[in-house]
Parts: C-alpha cells; structure tokens; sequence
C-alpha cells in the first residue's frame, strides 16, 4: 500500500482484540480477529465492465490502468472475460480447457496457465483460438497499480452483441455476482432498445451501476446524446450516473503527462467514483464487521470476569449464579455438535435445497423442450434452423440464469433461517452474553437476520449470498462452456435444394420433399436433445459444489461461534466457582484486579464503538499517477 | 417479348379477372411500378445513417437528420415536374399535400398537428437527376425506442397483406447484429424466390466511425466489409458488404464553396499549431481565438464533415492533392466509399432493373391468387405466372444464384466463385460475367465465354457431378450460350 493506510484505526483496534484474546487465554477469539484484519483493505470488489462490442470496453480499461492489456482492434472483438486484479509484479494467466471430443471432460481439467504478456490479446480475442485443442475460457491479469491496489477487481467482458443473445444472458449473470458494473455505450447514438432492456434488467441484478459514454472525443454531439439517454434511464427510474470519458485523450494525456487533458477525458471523475463509492463501499462494509467482531470479542472476555464480579460481590447468591451459568453452560453446549437444532436445519435444508434446485432446472429444460418440438413440429427446419440455434443456446441459458438465481434467493434464506435457530438458542445465556446478530454469515456477505423468507424475490438481497461464494467469472465459465457446447450441426445441406426446385419443376420434389422433412424434423429434436443433456450435465454438477460451498460456509461460522460461546461459558462458570470459594480478605483485592480488567475491556470496546463505520475515499488518482 | 412484356400481359390479365376485388388497387399499383424507376429502400437500425446516405446518394440535403432519432415515416423520395410532399394517412382515406419548408436544406413537413403514428408514409416528389434511376424510400429504425416506430420498418419490408413497396434493398449497419440479420431475413421471407440475396446489399455505414476517426479508418473499414461478406449467414442475405462514410459522402456531394474556403484557411495555419485542437471535437471548436476561423464557423464545420472528415479535407490541402472546391469534393467523395457504392447500384440494381420489377410484379399477382385460390380464373393466372418463372431464363439465374450464395450447392470453392460470376453476381455485362477486362473485343469475349461453356458441359456430365451442381451448371451453360450468339452477332 502506498500513503497513508485509511483502515488504520481498524487495524490498531483489532490487533488490541488480537492481544486482549491472547493474553485472556482465548486463541480462538484471537484467531478470529486476525482473519478479520487480512481482509481489511482489501475487500475484492469485482467491477464488471458490460456494453455491446465495438464500444470501447477495452480501450477503456487500457486507458484505466495505463497499460495495453486488453486488445483494442477496430475489427477484432474481446472473446472470453479478462480479470484484472493487483498483484506486486506484471503477470498474465490463461485460465484453458482442453476441448471435448465428444466424451464428457473431467473437472479438474481446468488450468490457468501461466502466459507471456504480450500473449495476452492472442489469447482474449475471438482470433485467439491458437491451439484447437485447448478452449481459453479467461484470462487473468495481476498488475501493480494504485488504482487496483484497494481491492479493486476489473472484469472486461466480451460484447454483449445484440438483443437478448446467449452473450447479453452471460453478461447479465456476472452483473448479478459483481460488486458494480459499468455499462459502457458510446456517444455514437441515444441507447437503442436492445441496451435499454438490458440497463432495465441490469438494474434489478447489481447494487451498482455506472452508464459510462465513450469516445466523447469524436462525436461533436455528445452532451445531446447524453442528455437525451438520461431522460430514458429517468423514465425508467433508474438514477444510474452516466458518465462521460474519452479514451483516446486519457492515453494522450498520459503520453504527455497534461494534467489538463486528463481532465478533459472524463478520467479522474470516473476514478473519483471507482475509488471513493464503489471501493470505499465495499471497505466500508469490511470496517463495520471488524467493528461488531470486536465488540463482540470484548463481551465474550469480558463474560468470565462479569460473572466472577458478581460472585464476588454477592457470596450469598453465589450458587444461584452457579446454577444459572451451568445451564447456560449447558444450552452453549447444545449448539455445538451435529445435534444442534441450526446444523439440523442446514443439514436438511441443503439437502431439500439440492433436490428442489435439481427439479426446478429439469423442469425448466423440460419445458424448453417442449417448446423446441412444438416449434420444429411446425416448421421446416431447414428454413428456421438458423433461428433456432440461437433460439436455443439463448433460452437455455436464460434459463440457467434463472435457475441460479433461484438457488441464491433460497440459499440466501436457508442461512437466515440457520442464523434465526443459532440466535434463538443462544440468547438464553447468561445477561453478558448476549449472542450478537450473526451478521456476518457468509464470507463477505452482509445477510439481514430479518429477511423475509416469502418476500425474497430474485433481487438483491438474494444475491449477496453468490457475490460471496463465486468468483466474477464464474457465470462466464459456465455460460461460455455452454456456448462450446455446440447445438449438433444438421446435415441440412446434403438434403436439401429447394431453391433449384424452381428450376426443376416444383411437383417432382413433393414426396421426396415429405420424406426429407420427418428426417429434419427428426434431427432437428434430437440434435436440441443432446445439448440441452450437455448443459443440463454442467449446470447439475456446479450448483451442487455452490450448495456444498455454500453449507461448508455456514458449517464453519457457526460452529466457530458455538465453540466460542462454549468456553465464554465454560470460562464465566469456572471463574464464579473459584470466587464463591474465595476468602473474605481476598475477596476486596480481587474485586479491584477485576474491575481494572473489565476496565481495560471496556476501553477496548469504546474503542470499537467509536470506530467510524464510513470512511472518506482517497483523494482521486491523477494522470500518470497510477504507474 | 421482353420479360417486362410478359408481366404485363399477365398484370393486364389479372386486372379483368379480378375486376371486382377489393384489392384491385394493388395491381394497378403493380402496373404503375412496372414502368417507373426501380424502389430502392434504405433500411437499417436506429442511427444507422439511413437519411444521410440517401442525401449522399440523391446529391442533396433532403432528408432531415440530427443527433436524436429522426426520421419517424417511411418517406418516399422521387423524381417529378413539380415540388410537392403528400401524405397518406393509415386509415387509407385520400393522401393530402402537406406544406414544407427547407430548413437548412432539408425538407422538414408539417404534419398540420398529425400525429406520426397517423401517417403511414410521406411521398416526396422532387425534380432531380439523383432520383431519375432510382425511387429511394427512406425507412424508421428498427430496434426504435419510440414503441411503434420500431416496427415500422418490418411492416414496411414485410407487410402481412400486401407485397412488399420495395424492388431491392440497401442495409446499413454498423456491426453484425441479430436484429440486422432479422430484418434482413424479413424481407427476403417471400414465396418465389425464397432466400434471395440478389436484391440487398449491406452497407457498412458510419465506416468513419470504425477506426474513430483516423486517417486509415476508410482502409479498416474495407477490410472489415470483406470479412462479413465472407460470413456465411450474411452471404445468405445480401450480395456484398460494401464500406460508406456517410457523412463525409453528404457533405462532399454538397461542399461549398465557403467550406473548402475555411478548410483552406485552417490548412494554411501551422500544422503544428493546430495538432492540439484536432484532439477532439470540443477541443475543436473551443480552439484559442487566435486560431483560423469562429468558433461557430469551426462547430458548423464541423458538424458537415465530422472529425475524420476535417482531418482528411486538411491532410489533402496541406500535402496538395486538391487545390479547388470541386477537387476536393471530389477526392472526398471518392475516399468515402460513395462511388464504389454507385457502381454496386448500377450493375446490381439498375442493369437488373427489369427482373427486378417483373418480379415484384409477378409476386404481386401470385399473392392475390393464392389468397383467394378459389377465385375464378386465379388458377389459370398462378399456371401463366409459373410458365413465365420457368421459362425466363434471368428468373433462373437469380434464384440459382440465390441458391449457390446460400450454401445449398456443394462444389470446389474456385468453381463456386466462377458460377457466382456467370450468373451475374458482379454484373450482368459479358465482360463481368466472365471476369475479363472491360475493353476486351467482342472475340477474345467470345472465346473467353465458349472456353468456359466447355468447362461447364464437361462438369455438368461428369456422372460424379451431384444433381443440384448439374442443375445449377445447365443455368450457366444456358447463360453462356446466349453470350456466345449475342457476341457473334454482328452489331446493328
């Protein structure tokens, strides 16, 4: 990190909890409070950058980071999602699968190799495919900047190419895994149809959304096109900011290093906004966890002195204390262990969640198949097979979309539903003990504990949980291994020269042209078969892995804490035997040993709760300062 | 008799056998097409540059266009005595003269409080010689924003109740899109020919725009126009992709003598002064005061002949290619891709003109047959209408062209190009029929045309030959024959 730290008081704080965890005997609570400060500053915040292709997405993202990373061509477009991330040195990754020759391909089949840099447009352009028996499915990028260097994860996408293709479907479900998203037009022309349902959908999936417009250098015009697109994202309701930048004048102005032209190109606004509402957000939403955790941490220290004061203080109504940790004690126990009410619930909930989301994705293929035949039932597939095609490979992956969405929604109330029993069971301990909202349940994920199970519809609630449990490319791995999979060619040319029948004589072609057609007809379905087996095949295998990552998560939060609140009770317990059974001169000085500790706590947990939950961003990055 | 001949017989034919319908109109209407020029419609998405190319193409700002969307009537543009705009309503009551004004140059209509939605089409007739060829009907985006207007053009191209308005068909696009390719798909959804790329042809409009703007952009462009029409689903649509720069083509028909002045002016100034300002567009015109020209000047300029177009005029000025307004019009005109684009039309289009409407008169006919097949008299029509299909030989080698270009015929890629070519795919002049030089003798064409006759004759009996090859080679051969005897006759 360069400068001065902005997460600084977090990182003191929780290395005090750190120390107070250790010194009090309790390696768990310190543990705990160590994972927390690696995540400090640097919270993986995927920015996905989506438009339809020849837009600038590239030259974008080139002139961001100030390095030719990304191929800019005015003919050759991006082919396959190029991470960007930070890293201390220059290095470039191909993320390669080897292609299928008919048999299933294992799993683990999957490489990221390392590649030369300057092979990096080779692999990411849709002209990269060198090698034909390997499909690159990414490409991954660590890169020493600044601007990266919070956390900052940048994911350029191929083009979204056109209304509703399999590609905008893609694209639609890296939006609903990113932490933002840029949608990049350029100042060509006002937003046509094909971008503004995608802007409408785009605005139900992602938390945030940037419309940038590009190559304001070239369009004299583009203040008019600007303000005629916010009117229709205004009569959309959607208070995405658009903002404007020219690419061509930011990599000028680097060349000159003029600070003036810097500003012309729109540049410094858009890392203002990167860096002090999409970064800043997401580190914001890291300090506010640390916070609680420590505050947390405190009152679990703090448990075993309180019930030792109170011992200490009241000799008479010592064995009552007694008595009344020992239960506590007991119910702690209770939540650990595979008995527990909440790792009963996420048991059988993961099972019923992996059976309802089997059956709801073979439903949905069902009913594409359904559709399919109906539809090759009433027509020639030689004359709509061209449609179909992509008919096919765009419903499918519509649907695979809506599937996963489907998995987050329930997998996100499956963990409220374990957080509500663990937070039942645990509130009955002692006063001190409160047990804290689990907010923090899945890694990096901010789950209410009060969502409403019947209301969470797909939106962004549900997909906080995936956010959390994949990675940014996760959705182009899967749709872009659904687009290798390819719909089985028809053997349409051998078949078929209707268009010489004209030529021939129409009558002499009829029964052969019947006979022809059942055969298509045939093909056709089973050719639609076979791919929908294909993807079916994939998307089964992924989201089980997502239901078992997502239950290990939770397994592992939970047990964690009941383990925590296990020895807090266990410690309380102890500690207030011992001082029933201590003499009366003892007793004063012990009472102000204790008091000072709870005293030093205390302090620690002011300290917590003093700490700022928002944090200003750094100042904006200017030209040439990121290098 | 002519093939033109043959339509009208049988059009004159249908019109007393369908005396009574109700939609006699839309023979009459046929009839009246057979003897105008060929309908050119301009289609494409929103922004594709439809009304600028059509100004570039007529030689005339007459089409309005500006930055939003604009053009929100299909708009017919043709070449009569008088000045005159007529409006024909949806409802189809009685067209009514509309007033208008030329604001700076192009013709704005004053719809008299008419709602867009309410008119189905403008009717634009102005004495031109742009327009003598071709009539060119200006079409509404498609994938419009404005619910209505989006589908306009469909409607246009492929009207559910009538044959389409249009002979051929010009497609502007800036990419492949699947929503270029629909349209596409649409117009060519028609019974007689099926798929038939002979009456469209793609044009990469805004072809300044692929390179934003640098002076090689005109070459990128090319190449990318190549590439597409090598695809295979675009092959099955149009003819050829050809690259335009639209705006500059506009401006370049219509460059004045005050431009090419204050082009010069700025051509005069120091290059190395002036690099900075030619950044950007805002750059531009915000330039330092002591640079040539207002400000105001510089943004008109500018918004004539775009960025590529300023940088190109100056680069041409300062290296001395052109010294006079009407060398650099010209210059400009040739870079933007306009003429290549004229020649297209003529061999494509207007040398073909006669197929082209008996076509669409034929399919007027045959459309009001089948739809009411028992109609007295309306199969005898479909019988005549069959025997002029078969029997005429260019119908044969459109739609075998159509089908060679589709993929349906397999054979040697070098064989393929060469059939595409007999059959009149870059032209229906011997010379490019057979792809020898315009200036060769009537001889040497003769002997170019029975050399390849042979190849064919051997190829069509080869018994290895597939059937649909064979077929398609008899087209050809056919083709071939009537070039040798035209060659052999002695010129009148």
């Amino acid at each position: 990190m360069t400068g001065t730290d902005p997460h600084a008081d977090v990182r003191s704080t929780l290395n005090l909890a750190v120390q107070a965890a250790t010194a009090y005997g309790r390696p768990d609570l310190a543990e705990r409070a160590d994972r927390l400060m690696a995540q400090i500053g640097d919270p993986n915040v995927q920015v996905v950058v989506v438009g339809e292709f020849k837009q600038g997405k590239s030259s974008l993202i080139n002139a961001l980071v100030n390095a030719k990373i990304c191929p800019v061509d005015d003919d050759i477009a991006t082919a396959v999602p190029t991470v960007l991330r930070h890293g201390e040195e220059k290095r470039a990754y191909a993320v390669i699968h080897p292609v299928s020759d008919g048999g299933p391909v294992p799993d683990d089949a999957e490489e990221r190799r390392p590649i030369p840099f300057d092979h990096v447009p080779a692999y990411a352009t849709e002209m990269g495919q060198i090698d034909p028996s390997i499909v690159v499915k990414g490409v991954e990028i660590d890169l020493p900047r600044k601007l990266l260097a919070q956390g900052l994860v940048l994911v350029d996408t191929p083009g979204v190419g056109g209304l509703g293709s399999a590609h905008a479907t893609a694209a639609l479900g890296a939006l609903s895994v990113a932490d933002a998203a840029l949608f990049v037009s350029d100042a060509s022309q006002e937003y046509t149809r094909a971008e503004m349902d995608f802007l409408s959908q785009a605005q139900d999936l992602c938390p945030s959304v940037i419309c940038l417009m590009t190559k304001t250098d070239f369009y004299p015009d583009w203040r008019r096109v600007r303000d005629i697109n916010r009117g229709h994202l205004d009569r959309l309701g959607f208070d995405a900011p658009i903002v404007t930048v020219s690419s061509m004048l930011r990599a000028e102005a680097v060349r000159r290093n003029d600070r003036e032209l810097n500003q012309e190109s729109g540049f410094p606004e858009l890392v203002r906004m990167l860096t002090n509402d999409i970064v800043a957000g997401a580190n914001n939403r890291e300090r506010a966890r640390s916070r609680e955790a420590v505050i947390d941490i405190c009152d679990q220290l703090s448990s075993q002195f309180d019930a030792e004061l109170s011992a200490l203080n009241d000799p008479e109504k010592a064995n009552e204390l007694v008595e009344e940790l020992e239960g506590a004690k007991a119910r702690a126990d209770r939540l650990r262990g595979q008995v527990a009410k909440w790792s009963t619930t996420l048991s059988d909930g993961v099972g019923d969640l992996t059976s309802d989301i089997d059956f709801d994705f073979r439903q949905r293929m069902r009913r594409i198949t359904q559709e399919g035949d109906a539809a090759i039932e009433n027509s020639d597939p030689l004359d709509t097979w061209a449609e179909f095609e992509p008919w096919l490979v765009n419903r499918v992956s519509h649907e695979v979309v809506s599937n996963y969405a489907y998995l987050t929604e329930r997998s996100s109330s499956l963990s409220s539903e374990v957080a509500g029993h663990f937070e039942v069971d645990g509130q009955s301990l002692v006063v001190s003990l409160d047990v804290h909202n689990p907010t923090d349940v899945l890694e990096g994920v901010h789950v209410e504990p009060s969502v409403d199970l019947s209301e969470s519809t797909v939106g962004k609630k549900g997909m906080t949980v995936l956010r959390g449990s994949y990675s940014g490319m996760f959705m182009f791995t899967i749709l872009g291994g659904m687009a290798a999979t390819v719909v089985p060619p028809l053997g349409l040319i051998a078949t078929a020269a209707p268009a010489i029948g004209l030529v021939m004589g129409r009558g002499a072609l009829k029964d052969e042209k019947a006979r022809q057609l059942t055969k298509r007809r045939g093909e056709a379905k089973n050719s639609m078969r076979r791919y929908c087996d294909e993807v079916s095949f994939q998307v089964n295998k992924d989201s089980r892995d997502t239901l078992r990552r997502v239950q290990r998560q939770l397994r592992d939060y939970y047990s964690n804490r009941a383990e925590e609140l296990h020895k807090s009770t266990t410690e309380a317990l102890k500690a207030a035997t011992q001082a029933a059974k201590v003499g009366q001169s003892e007793r004063g000085s012990r009472i102000r040993d204790i008091e000072a500790e709870i005293g030093r706590i205390k302090q620690l947990r002011d300290t917590a709760v003093a700490l700022q939950a928002k944090i200003e961003g750094p100042a904006p990055a200017h030209a040439g300062g990121s290098a | 008799m002519t093939l033109v001949e043959q339509a009208r017989e049988i059009l004159v034919e249908a019109q007393s056998v369908f005396a009574t319908h109700p939609d006699r109109a839309s023979l009459d209407g046929a009839l009246e097409r057979l003897d105008g020029p060929l309908r050119v419609a301009i289609a494409g998405k929103v922004k594709a540059g439809k009304s600028t190319l059509l100004n570039a193409l007529v030689g005339e700002r007459l089409a309005p266009t500006d930055t939003g969307e604009c053009t929100k009537i299909v708009t017919w543009y043709r070449d009569g005595h008088t000045y005159q705009v007529m409006m024909h309503p949806v409802d189809g009551s009685a067209p009514i003269q509309a007033r208008f004004h030329r604001d700076d140059g192009a013709i704005e209509v004053d719809l008299q409080g008419r709602d867009a939605m309410a008119i189905d089409r403008l009717d634009v007739t102005w004495p031109s010689s742009g327009l003598r060829k071709l009539t060119l009907i200006d079409t509404p985006g498609v994938d419009s924003l404005t619910d209505g207007i989006a589908n306009r053009a469909f409607e246009f191209l492929d009207p559910e109740d009538r044959g389409t308005a249009a002979d051929a068909v010009l497609y502007l696009m800036k990419h492949i899109h699947s929503s270029d390719l629909r349209l596409l798909e649409a117009f060519h959804d028609d019974s007689v020919a099926e798929p038939n790329p002979v009456n469209a042809v793609a044009v990469l409009s805004r072809a300044d725009e692929i390179g934003a703007g640098r002076l090689d952009s005109m070459a990128s462009a090319r190449r990318i126009a190549k590439r597409y029409g090598q695809d295979g689903r675009m092959k099955r649509l149009v003819q050829v992709v050809v690259p335009v720069a639209g705006l500059l083509a506009e401006t370049a028909e219509t460059l004045t003598e005050w431009e090419f002045k204050a082009l010069s002016q700025l051509a005069n100034a120091p290059a190395k002064e002036l690099e900075p300002y030619l950044l950007s567009a805002d750059r531009f015109v915000d330039a330092r005061p002591e640079t040539p020209l207002t400000s105001l000047e510089r943004e008109q300029l500018l918004g004539r002949l775009g960025l590529f177009g300023i940088r190109l005029s100056l680069a041409l000025l300062r290296r001395n290619v052109v010294e006079s307004s009407v060398e650099l019009a010209d210059e400009l005109v040739s870079r933007s891709g306009l003429v290549e684009l004229q020649t297209l039309l003529t061999t494509l289009f207007v040398d073909r003109a006669d197929v082209l409407k008996a076509r669409s008169a034929l399919l007027a006919v045959e459309r009001l047959c089948t739809d009411t097949p028992e109609h007295p008299g309306a199969r005898e029509l479909l019988l005549s209408i069959e025997r002029v299909m078969a029997g005429a030989h260019p119908f044969n080698e459109l739609s075998t062209l159509a089908a060679v270009r589709s993929g349906w015929i397999k054979a040697k890629d070098e064989d393929l190009q060469s059939l595409e070519r007999i059959l009149g795919s870059s032209g229906t002049a011997p010379w490019q029929r057979l792809d020898v030089d315009e200036a060769t003798p009537p001889d040497a064409i003769r002997t170019a045309a029975i050399e390849e006759l042979g190849r064919w004759q051997r190829l069509a009996e080869n018994p290895f030959t597939t059937h649909d090859l064979v077929t398609a080679a008899r087209v050809a051969i056919r083709t071939l024959e009537a070039m040798i005897t035209d060659a052999a006759a002695p010129a009148p």
